[in-house]
């Protein structure tokens, strides 16, 4: 399996926060979704892809190349879609283009011309005077036009309604059709996750907590809920964090077999959804 | 690189019929001296589109498109060698149909001038907060306008023989040192802002 | 090739499509040597994940249901269907005597039995 983006022991410090030791690779052909809290090191991450800040310590590679040597290289075979606007304001999506497609040797007119007339894009009126939607659908057609080969996005379904979203995952789809194609994508909505991700990344703190296929988190991860009585140190072992409610606990575990070995049939065993995950590998309710 | 410079172009395409007209006003105005109303021309495009530049937004689109940070300054750079020239032609031609005298003199003055202001700016618009660049680059320019004059002319009276050198040395000498500290001082502030823009975190 | 997925059932989704994948091809529905669709395909038309019709396929492949060539797709493997149904077969007569069995236990007689089997079986 080939790596399109390594991330080898990659710290990153700031004044009150920073991103620790992170160890990152991202599988070519595979779409993959990147979670984590508000301000738990999404952003730093996918800055760090971008060479838009520089590691401390560790080194990123992408396609197997260096930013300090490779920079061009590596940014023509990269489409990038953040959060907020980051194209001129004042200006339509046609000088918009006027001033990116130069930019990259394989644009392609007639792609950008499809996605425009598929998205329904005005292209003569002011980009500060789009919707939300329409301002991520610009920018996923200026992403998608120079036959990129990874694409990075940073929350690029927040603030969108869900038929828009709905739309948006199935034109990523049709570009994983081409098995050469990388989506990584960071995102608090985790159902979009639960149905075109491959892998999930999952940042906490600054610290990547997992890095696993679907498969995998669906079948270590589970919630148990029982009796508090059933809890003691022993016991407790088994889980990544419990929450002891009056009326039972519920916990985390990240070891399936051996809650059923210890418990058996006197606890429940439920699919923990990622966003089951996060709430518990975030600490749950006692440091909320 | 053209492309980078194209950009300006671009964004600014709206504003350049507003440049233009300003620059005729003052023109017609007839008040101002020649080398003022050069320099004016010269240096409010290169203002503007640092204004633009600084956006955080325009730094993470322009370092996420394939360009090197080297290659973002020196079109900054290069681009503002561009603008300076088309200003002075546009103005020499406005000056020329409306029938104001002016002296290649004048030009040399404005341009040099441009040159220094604009080696100063570029750096320092790089390190001050984004909005910020803008509004101190004309506290400074009103300042400067205020405060040049009078120590040159003050300067040229106390120090008669340093003024003296400089008007007895043959003139072809005297332009060509001028341009050629000017290149180095515009030389060293590009180098100087590519440092900085390096280390930028975006 | 129809495939009904539901998103709430215990069962993972890369089960429902290996099972009814097979059921496809021992029913004859899919014939040896057709041409099933790429997994990047299926995976659009489902819209489920890459990696969840990738390790369908896997399994598929590892039963001997499918193989595949690099390059040109997926295709339903020689089925030696003698063998299968035979296997079928003696399952479904180890799950009759258990029937059996119990019908004894509580005195449920053979006609009582067929009876029952035969509206089970219309239904």
């Amino acid at each position: 399996m080939e790596n399109v983006v390594e991330f080898n022991n990659v710290t990153k410090r700031f004044k009150d926060f920073s991103v620790k030791n992170i160890d990152l690779q991202i599988q070519r052909g595979f779409v993959h979704g990147f979670i984590g809290a508000n301000g738990a090191g999404k952003s730093t991450t996918i800055k760090m892809m971008m060479n838009l800040l520089q590691p401390d310590a560790g080194e990123v590679k992408v396609f197997g190349m260096d930013y300090k040597t490779h920079e061009k290289a590596i940014k023509e075979r990269i489409g990038f879609v953040y959060d907020a606007n980051v194209f001129f304001e004042n200006l339509n999506l046609k000088d918009i283009k006027r001033i990116v497609a130069p930019a990259y040797k394989h644009w392609d007119n007639t792609l950008f011309t499809q996605y425009v007339e598929q998205f329904e894009l005005p292209l003569n009126k002011s980009i500060k005077n789009f919707s939300k939607g329409m301002q991520m659908k610009a920018s996923l057609a200026i992403a998608l036009s120079h036959h990129a080969e990874l694409i990075i996005m940073d929350e690029p379904t927040a603030g969108l309604d869900p038929i828009f979203r709905r739309e948006l995952l199935g034109v990523l789809q049709e570009l994983m059709l081409d098995g050469n194609r990388t989506i990584f994508f960071s995102t608090h909505i985790t159902t979009d996750l639960n149905r075109i991700a491959d892998y999930i990344a999952f940042i906490n703190r600054g610290q990547l907590v997992f890095n696993d296929s679907i498969h995998d988190i669906t079948e270590n991860y589970a919630l148990v809920k029982g009796r508090t009585e059933f809890l003691d140190r022993d016991t407790e072992k088994a889980f990544v964090h419990i929450n002891r409610l009056s009326t039972g606990f519920e916990a985390l575990t990240e070891n399936v077999s051996s809650v059923k070995r210890t418990f058996g049939d006197s606890v429940v065993v439920e699919h923990a959804t990622l966003e089951d995950i996060m709430f518990h590998l975030k600490g749950g309710l006692q440091h909320v | 690189m053209f492309n980078l410079i194209r950009r300006d172009f671009i964004i600014q395409k709206r504003q350049l019929v507003m440049y233009v007209l300003l620059i005729l006003f003052f023109v017609l105005l007839g008040r101002q001296d020649p080398a003022f109303i050069f320099l004016l021309a010269s240096i409010i495009i290169p203002v503007n589109t640092i204004a633009y530049d600084e956006k955080p937004e325009t730094n993470i689109l322009m370092n996420s498109l394939p360009y090197t940070r080297n290659e973002i300054i020196a079109s900054r750079f290069l681009g503002t060698i561009v603008f300076i020239i088309l200003a002075t032609g546009v103005t020499s031609v406005l000056m020329y149909v409306f029938n104001r005298p002016f002296t290649t003199t004048d030009i040399a003055i404005s341009s040099s001038l441009a040159l220094f202001l604009l080696s100063l700016y570029l750096p320092m618009s790089y390190i001050i907060k984004p909005g910020y660049s803008a509004p101190t680059a004309l506290i400074s320019f009103l300042v400067l306008a205020g405060i040049v004059p009078p120590i040159v002319s003050y300067l040229g009276e106390r120090l008669t023989s340093v003024t003296d050198f400089l008007l007895n040395l043959p003139v072809p000498i005297f332009y060509t040192s001028a341009l050629l500290l000017g290149i180095v001082f515009y030389g060293t502030s590009w180098g100087v802002t590519t440092f900085i823009y390096r280390r930028k975190a975006f | 090739m129809q495939i009904i997925i539901s998103n709430n059932s215990k069962e993972p989704i890369y089960e429902q499509i290996t099972n009814q994948i097979k059921s496809s091809i021992l029913s004859g529905e899919l014939p040896e040597g057709a041409a099933i669709p790429s997994m990047r395909k299926l995976a659009q038309d489902l819209q489920i994940s890459v990696i969840t019709t990738k390790r369908a396929y896997e399994e598929l492949e590892k039963a001997g249901f499918i193989y595949s060539i690099v390059g040109k797709g997926s295709f339903v493997a020689e089925q030696d269907l003698e063998f299968i149904k035979e296997k079928k077969l003696k399952v479904i007569e180890e799950q009759l005597s258990a029937v059996i069995m119990n019908s004894r236990e509580i005195g449920l007689s053979l006609d009582d039995l067929q009876q029952l089997l035969n509206i089970l079986y219309e239904e």
